[in-house]
């Protein structure tokens, strides 16, 4: 993410929201995005994909197997 | 009256005590993790799938206790376990290859430009508004098994079980650098996969 290219930065992305990049870069990648609409389109979409992954994928434990699984380890370790 | 607080057993106090064979031991770990764990594996192999994972993770965790010398978290050891019974699982199950998610990564114009408006580019972070909670459920799982085993690991650990990109490393037995990339990735692949279930494909 150089002056002008949002391209640049897309493998820094990762690195620069965990602040490991000198500052120099983070410059750089902060100057880009603050005149580039895709680019703050595309880092909040960026951001939000692990929350909208996680809340989807959230599977509480049946209670089914929580008792299952206790009866099939007390046979395994014959006690 | 004098109120004495009452301490739970650490994870690593459990495991030595189980580990010289007090089942009560093992089962307080297997209570304090089990749903952890099946969360886990739910993502990383499917709900179907996920209560044969508990057990191979739960059984293995028993057999290998005596051999844990603390030397890492004993979170970070189970989740180790729980982690290679689930690719064992996916591996010795007949399936088809996942169809390659890699048409949904971001392009760009010849001027490296993002290609699509500020509006598709943002759409999925406005999913819980545009889309039904069960379709993008479905739709999120779809998306998790058709990620390559590699970038599924690391994601799932560092970004849906929140678990530190350190700690993730260790489990995985990777540099911390290969788990932000490899995670990275994962991110620009369903990134681009929800805007195009949710509707802003460019």
């Amino acid at each position: 993410m150089t002056e002008t290219a949002c391209v640049s930065g897309l493998e820094l992305l990762v690195d620069y929201l965990e602040g490991l990049l000198p500052a120099p870069t983070v410059a750089a990648i902060e100057g880009h995005v603050a005149g580039c609409q895709r680019c703050q389109a595309f880092i909040a979409s960026y951001n939000a994909t692990p929350r909208i992954m996680r809340e989807a994928t959230d599977t509480p434990l049946p209670a089914t197997v929580q008792t299952s699984l206790i009866d099939w380890l007390r046979k395994k370790r014959g006690t | 009256m004098t109120v004495v607080p009452t301490l739970e057993p650490s994870d690593e106090a459990l495991a030595s005590r189980a580990a010289a064979g007090d089942d009560h031991a093992f089962e307080t770990i297997v209570r304090r993790y089990q749903a952890r764990v099946y969360r886990l594996a739910s993502r990383l192999t499917s709900e179907t799938d996920a209560p044969d994972v508990l057990q191979d993770t739960f059984l293995q965790v028993h057999r290998h206790l005596p051999a844990f010398r603390g030397d890492s978290r004993f979170g970070t050891w189970l989740y180790r376990i729980a982690t290679n019974a689930g690719l064992m699982h996916r591996r010795t199950r007949a399936r088809r290859p996942a169809e390659s998610l890699d048409a949904f990564l971001p392009t760009f114009d010849a001027t490296g430009t993002h290609c699509g408006t500020p509006e598709q580019l943002r759409v999925v972070s406005e999913a819980d508004e545009r889309i039904d909670r069960q379709v993008l459920a479905g739709k999120a799982r779809d998306g998790l098994a058709r990620l390559p085993d590699l970038y599924r690991e690391a994601f799932v650990l560092r970004d849906l079980e929140e678990i530190p990109t350190a700690e993730v490393a260790e489990v995985l037995g990777i540099e911390p650098a290969a788990v932000r990339q490899r995670v990275h990735r994962a991110r620009l692949l369903l990134r681009g996969y929800l805007q195009d279930v949710i509707g802003g494909r460019s």
